[in-house]
């Protein structure tokens, strides 16, 4: 029994080294060279404090987010990526499939394919996970227009990349949305008169939440073209759209319009130096049975890294209310980020924020860490 | 004239596509320079990352996506350190480049790899490569292997080329054998050497040229250095007779210079990539310019 013990070993690890010295290593050298995904996880930490005394979350340091992965090809030239989040939301923990995908990526020249429970390719942060931004918390035009969370419905997209002499992809998708579930009474309505001049009836805003987000049947497309400007700067621009019903569709029928635009440029003066400069417009669009709603918002964001070491950066978030009830937020953030190593980062924010008025100054100190191959897509 | 400009365009539409030079993205300014030299004028080869960048920390860009929507193959330096190429491979949607297919080349197979970890692998180690320590170009004895694993990937792909390859590779082969042979006897004076590096990008380098390392500005690989890892390895370069201290030159001259300041060291910022700095245009120059340098800072410390 022990012989065989030993033979057993011994073929183990001949075999294993035969794996390791012989022909193309792994492709990416990731994990094991075992049938086995790559799994990690991203853990998050944040303490937040504001000067809003009514802020039930102020003065709380704690686990915000846990985020696992399993990420590994299924299928020659198909791979497959599982993102699972347990986050904070409204003072309860709560599970969710972040995203869940299946990538094809190669249809045929130029084109790719995803389908599944995925962060919607609209503008630029959005299909970016909160971990992987330079900042803690997200600009108010997206957490007006798309969401509290990041929008990630169901569905699938089409990304070809154009037979052009630079980079220029044309995306189109079909989308499923959950809208978000709480109570709404019909019976709060109003007559308001909008910014066009209009009267509109509206079911008013539920006091449980304030949230909007596009939802039901959802058609996106997303075109976006980057040049290098010289071999250390580079431009990218691009244009989203989309096309749906709002969240609480049952009951204010709305049928809505997102359209956004936005431009990203970077800077690589040395090895470590890097100043990014990004902004995204977005025009929010509803159509109720009686008027038109129309809502602005946008961000612009500055971020130098001047250090192996060191970020700081400064963004302007102007966003308008999705709701009837005209809104008009205007926020300034200071941001410094201290990253450890590859995947742990120290993160403080400061941002004041003026809505219609009312000010309130909120901070975050946040401690990001990684375990494992944790890898996303472009972004 | 008609006939014969219609008879030129038909030609030129059914020409092989195999008539153009091939295509060769790389990671690094190294391999685009051993891919040139192999390929010759039957390869037009590109570099995505610039010869002065950190490897490690190579930002993805959509430009790079398209260089590699056109490429016919890629080289990758291999081991980890180039991750960032994934993702951009499989953004290109390129079929001709994904892991396994006739122009996908790790230069690093068949490497024989220094600190290879036994054992347990984790981020208390600092971020350590789990296959062992990639700055394998910097022994210019695995150039060869390099430039064989390219030399295989062009022939896979232009096989009827396949002695233009081999003719190159020999030349290539036998130019490095000669300046090898050149550093290894400049250096041979310097066997024994103790030196300190940022980062522990240097033990293939020190392995072929006898120098020994006795410590290293970052605490572990990656991990930013401390004040009391600082003053330890002040301890330790004057205990061990450390006189050299060898920084890439994209790192922060901060540690360095504390250390060269207290144990009156030369600090070298060393360019470890073609590109990397005045005078080093190609994967040679970064040998001439590394054993130039500990030349004269070592007749300097004696």
């Amino acid at each position: 029994m022990k012989k065989t013990f030993i033979f057993i070993s011994l073929l183990a690890a001949v075999s294993a080294a035969m794996a390791q010295e012989g022909g193309t290593p792994p492709q990416g050298m990731r994990g094991t060279p075992a049938n086995l995904p790559d799994i990690s996880m991203i853990g998050v930490v944040e303490g937040y404090l504001s000067s809003d005394k009514s802020d039930e979350e102020k003065g709380k340091l704690e686990f915000s987010e846990v985020e696992t992965a399993f990420q590994g090809y299924i299928y020659p030239e198909m791979r497959a990526d599982v993102f699972l989040a347990l986050h904070k939301h409204e003072g309860s923990y709560e599970s969710e499939i972040c995203e869940a995908k299946v990538s094809f990526l190669r249809l045929a020249e130029g084109l790719s394919a995803e389908l599944g429970k995925i962060h919607l390719d609209f503008g630029k942060l959005n299909r970016a996970h909160t971990h992987t931004r330079a900042m803690i918390d997200q600009p108010a035009v997206l957490t007006g227009f798309l969401g509290a969370h990041a929008l990630n419905p169901q569905g699938g997209t089409l990304k070809y990349l154009l037979p052009l002499p630079f980079y220029a992809r044309l995306q189109a998708g079909a989308w499923d949305g959950a809208p978000h579930e709480h109570h709404v009474d019909a019976e709060n309505t109003a007559d308001v008169v909008d910014v066009d001049g209009s009267t509109v009836t509206v079911v008013l805003e539920p006091g449980e939440t304030s949230d909007f987000s596009p939802a039901g049947k959802l058609y996106t497309w997303r075109f976006n073209m980057s040049f290098p400007l010289s071999a250390g700067s580079e431009l990218e621009l691009g244009t989203s759209y989309l096309k749906g019903k709002g969240s609480h569709y049952e009951h204010h029928r709305d049928d809505i319009r997102l359209a956004g635009a936005d431009f990203t440029l970077k800077l690589w003066p040395s090895a470590y130096r890097r100043l990014t400069l990004q902004s995204e417009y977005m025009r929010l669009t509803r159509e109720v049975p009686v008027g038109k709603l129309e809502r602005d918002g946008l961000y612009a964001f500055a971020n130098w890294r001047f250090s192996k070491y060191w970020d700081i950066g400064a963004r302007f978030d102007y966003a308008e209310g999705a709701f009837p009830a005209m809104s008009r937020e205007r926020d300034y953030s200071l941001i410094a980020t201290r990253r450890l190593t590859e995947t742990t980062t120290l993160r403080a924010q400061y941002k004041h924020v003026n809505l219609d008025g009312g000010k309130t100054d909120q901070a975050w100190f946040q401690l990001t860490f990684g375990l494992g191959p944790h890898s996303h897509e472009l972004e | 004239m008609k006939k014969t400009m219609i008879i030129f365009l038909f030609m030129l539409a059914v020409s092989p596509a195999w008539a153009a030079p091939l295509k060769v993205a790389t990671a690094s300014t190294d391999l685009k320079y051993i891919c040139g030299r192999i390929g010759g004028a039957e390869v037009r080869a590109e570099s995505l990352a610039s010869g002065a960048q950190d490897l490690h920390m190579v930002e993805p860009r959509p430009s790079m996506v398209f260089r590699l929507k056109k490429a016919d193959m890629v080289v990758r330096v291999g081991l980890d350190l180039d991750m960032w190429l994934d993702s951009l491979i499989n953004a290109a949607g390129n079929r001709a480049l994904f892991y396994g297919a006739p122009g996908y080349v790790d230069a690093s197979a068949g490497v024989p790899l220094l600190q290879k970890p036994a054992g347990r692998v984790d981020a208390s180690m600092g971020d350590i490569h789990i296959y062992g320590n990639p700055h394998y170009w910097l022994d210019p004895a695995n150039a060869k292997i390099m430039a064989s694993n390219i030399m295989t990937g062009l022939k896979r792909l232009r096989p009827e080329k396949s002695d233009l390859f081999e003719s190159n590779y020999a030349a290539f082969a036998a130019e490095l054998d000669e300046r090898l042979a050149g550093w290894a006897e400049r250096m041979s004076g310097l066997k024994g050497l103790r030196i300190v590096t940022y980062h522990d990008s240097w033990p293939y380098f020190a392995a072929r040229f006898g120098l020994v390392v006795v410590g290293h500005v970052e605490p572990k690989p990656g991990i930013p250095p401390t004040a009391s890892h600082l003053e330890d390895l002040v301890r330790r370069m004057k205990s061990e007779g450390a006189r050299i201290i060898v920084s890439e030159t994209y790192y922060p001259s901060k540690g360095p210079d504390f250390l060269a300041e207290r144990t009156g060291a030369a600090v070298l910022a060393l360019p470890v990539s073609a590109g990397g700095g005045k005078g080093v245009a190609d994967y040679f120059d970064v040998f001439e310019t590394a054993v130039s340098a500990l030349e004269t800072a070592a007749g300097k410390a004696d």
